[in-house]
């Protein structure tokens, strides 16, 4: 999976900065990804482009259950979010709907990673390979259960084996 | 080994398990909002599936209902099709709804609890992360997404992984427990354990100073548990916790026997262990106010702004959060809190908007009257509770002292209905999110207790409450 980065050098990017609560009441999706990261970056919109990922610190989309949230990335195009450590709620959210997957990284690629860097994440051998500086860096692996669940292609999908 | 409250509850709601894949956990009360459903339902329909149970799901409107004159048409029209949404949805799958008429219409969490609906022992989920709140019941209750409250409508189950226990011990007594409020405790919580402090974990809230609690103020400590990263908050059940459910609307029939059970099995055994554990001791805690942009960027109202260095205790990343809060707080190090001006109060949310709250906020403004550059709203947390509370004449004070006294729902918690701070307002607020944005574009919100919204709305700036004459 390749794609650029963006990156927002910051902890605890909440949910409310993912999509500020007025557009909750937004059913069309395309419509949501328009205002994503919007409280955070209002040029978010303008510079996303489709298989980019996102890059940031840790606790990544604490705050509300709001589905929302993965929503209006992956509806802008964002393929995967890269973090230090990820809110429950928003990481499940994530994984369930198949809307996008939350990578664990170390230290090493966050501060490593800049912006606009062409990477390219392996899930199968755990590596994030940064095209642009020639570098490889590995990925926590996902747990068993979120494995399977990812697999399966989200939450509906998943039959016990 | 003997085992914790959470993994009990756990243990007798597994419906399938099995070594590293997700258990299928039974739920046993679902609890839907106009927000967070509308696709869930949309699924449902598409896959030609019904509600597994509707007796066990029960709906109500609450995050975007506007507290002003119910009469009127509401006028944003995306709010209102979300409404109309809700109660075509309900209609069409058979299930209770609380619509904006009720007398029973209030924020998900306050109603639950309130009707009897929240009882010890159960898996309650609600597309809502404050879910948490349940906790006080002892009930293992926690927030979940659309398409999660899809599966739950659908089969009343979900695949959960198991999270750890967490002890956290409240030890001690405060001194002046009208000025020093649940509130207070749970800030210093967060404030220690840090906004990610409890990821992964469900939190057993216990010891003497959680036992001192009143049921609405362990709701309190609860509801704030996800601010902490944490699934869910947990207080086990005593004769409190009975006594309040006694006789409520949906209390089951069968009640005295089910709190026989309870008695004897919804504790954490002696030899239970806990994955992390902390200690909170709060005899000499101060009313809290948060300064930055997440609950954890909190301090006592003695305190001053702390500057970014002294905040991060040398984390970079945390450095960074606390200067870009400052900013966004148009905030200096340096600045006793209690020189802090405000433009707006409000107290409300499913944090701190149920009756004792609204009491305990009335007698710091009573005979007192709003300073005259601040404009604040009190919002409680249902119908019911505004009917309490103005059978007690608590409106009165507060008009009397020129507040507002609103409808019921999530109001300026959130910034999705009209009631919203205008960009650069800054906020005395009794929620539990002060992050970038939530009470509008640009608003700026300090997180407190009831009292202390209520001090700080007679002063027109923060005032430590425990110095304000109560009586
Ligand atoms: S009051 Fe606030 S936190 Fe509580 S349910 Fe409503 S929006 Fe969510």
């Amino acid at each position: 999976m390749k794609g650029n980065v963006i990156k927002y050098e910051r902890d605890n990017i909440d949910t409310d900065v993912i999509i500020p609560g007025q557009y909750l009441k937004v059913h069309d999706y395309a419509e949501l990804a328009l205002h994503a990261m919007e409280g955070l970056d209002p040029d978010f919109h303008s510079k996303v482009k489709e298989g980019d990922f996102i890059l940031s610190g840790r606790n990544f989309g604490c705050g509300s259950s709001r589905e929302h949230a993965p929503i209006a990335l992956s509806h802008s195009g964002i393929k995967a979010v890269l973090a230090l450590s990820f809110a429950r709620i928003f990481y499940r959210n994530a994984v369930d709907g198949a809307f996008l997957l939350p990578i664990e990284i170390e230290e090493d690629a966050y501060s490593d990673i800049s912006e606009g860097d062409e990477i390219d994440i392996n899930i199968h051998t755990n590596e994030i390979k940064n095209i642009t500086k020639n570098k490889i860096y590995k990925m926590k692996p996902f747990s068993e259960i979120i494995g399977k669940i990812i697999e399966a292609g989200g939450l509906f999908k998943y039959k016990p084996d | 080994m003997g085992k914790t409250l959470f993994e009990k509850i756990w243990d007798a709601h597994i419906v399938v398990e099995k070594e590293n894949s997700p258990s299928l956990i039974y739920i046993d009360r679902h609890l839907v909002h106009e927000v967070t459903s509308p696709q869930a339902f949309d699924g449902l329909r598409m896959n030609n599936r019904s509600v597994r149970r509707p007796d066990l799901t029960i709906a109500t409107m609450d995050h975007n209902v506007p507290t002003n004159n119910r009469t009127l048409p509401i006028l944003d029209q995306t709010s209102a099709v979300q409404i109309q949404t809700l109660e075509k949805n309900c209609k069409d799958f058979g299930i209770q709804l609380f619509d904006i008429n009720s007398p029973n219409q209030g924020i998900v969490h306050v109603i639950g609890p309130q009707l009897g609906i929240t009882l010890p022992g159960s898996t309650i989920v609600c597309g809502d992360s404050h879910t948490s709140t349940h906790g006080a019941f002892g009930a293992l209750a926690f927030g979940i997404g659309t398409s999660e409250v899809e599966h739950v409508l659908a089969s009343q189950t979900l695949w959960l992984e198991k999270p750890k226990p967490f002890e956290i011990i409240v030890a001690g007594k405060r001194k002046n427990p009208h000025a020093v409020t649940a509130k207070d405790i749970i800030l210093s919580i967060i404030k220690n354990i840090g906004t990610s402090g409890g990821n992964g974990t469900v939190i057993e809230y216990r010891g003497e100073g959680i036992c001192d609690l009143s049921m609405e103020q362990r709701m309190t400590i609860c509801n704030m548990s996800i601010e902490a990263g944490a699934r869910a908050g947990l207080i086990a059940p005593d004769e409190k916790t009975f006594e309040y459910l006694r006789g409520r609307k949906y209390t089951p029939k069968n009640y005295e026997s089910l709190v026989e059970y309870w008695k004897d099995n919804l504790k954490t055994d002696s030899d239970a262990k806990f994955e992390k554990k902390y200690t909170l001791h709060i005899d000499n805690i101060a009313p809290q106010v948060s300064w930055g942009t997440n609950p954890g960027m909190t301090c006592d109202v003695t305190e001053s702004i702390p500057s970014p260095e002294d905040f991060s205790n040398g984390d970079q990343n945390q450095k960074k959060g606390a200067e870009q809060a400052l900013e966004y707080m148009a905030l200096k190090p340096g600045t006793p809190i209690i020189e802090i001006k405000i433009d707006r109060v409000f107290i409300g949310s499913c944090t701190n908007a149920r009756l004792e709250d609204l009491i305990e906020a009335s007698k710091v403004v009573k005979g007192r009257k709003l300073s005259p550059h601040v404009r604040a709203m009190v919002v409680p947390g249902s119908q019911m509770v505004k009917k309490q509370a103005e059978e007690l004449g608590l409106d009165k004070i507060f008009t009397n002292a020129n507040f507002e006294w609103r409808e019921s729902g999530c109001s300026m918690c959130l910034g999705m209905n009209p009631d919203i701070l205008s960009p650069g307002e800054r906020c005395a607020s009794t929620s539990n999110r002060n992050f970038e944005g939530r009470q509008g574009t640009g608003g700026r919100t300090h997180l407190v207790s009831p009292v202390m919204a209520a001090a700080a709305a007679i002063e027109g700036h923060f005032v430590d409450v425990r110095e304000m004459d109560l009586n």
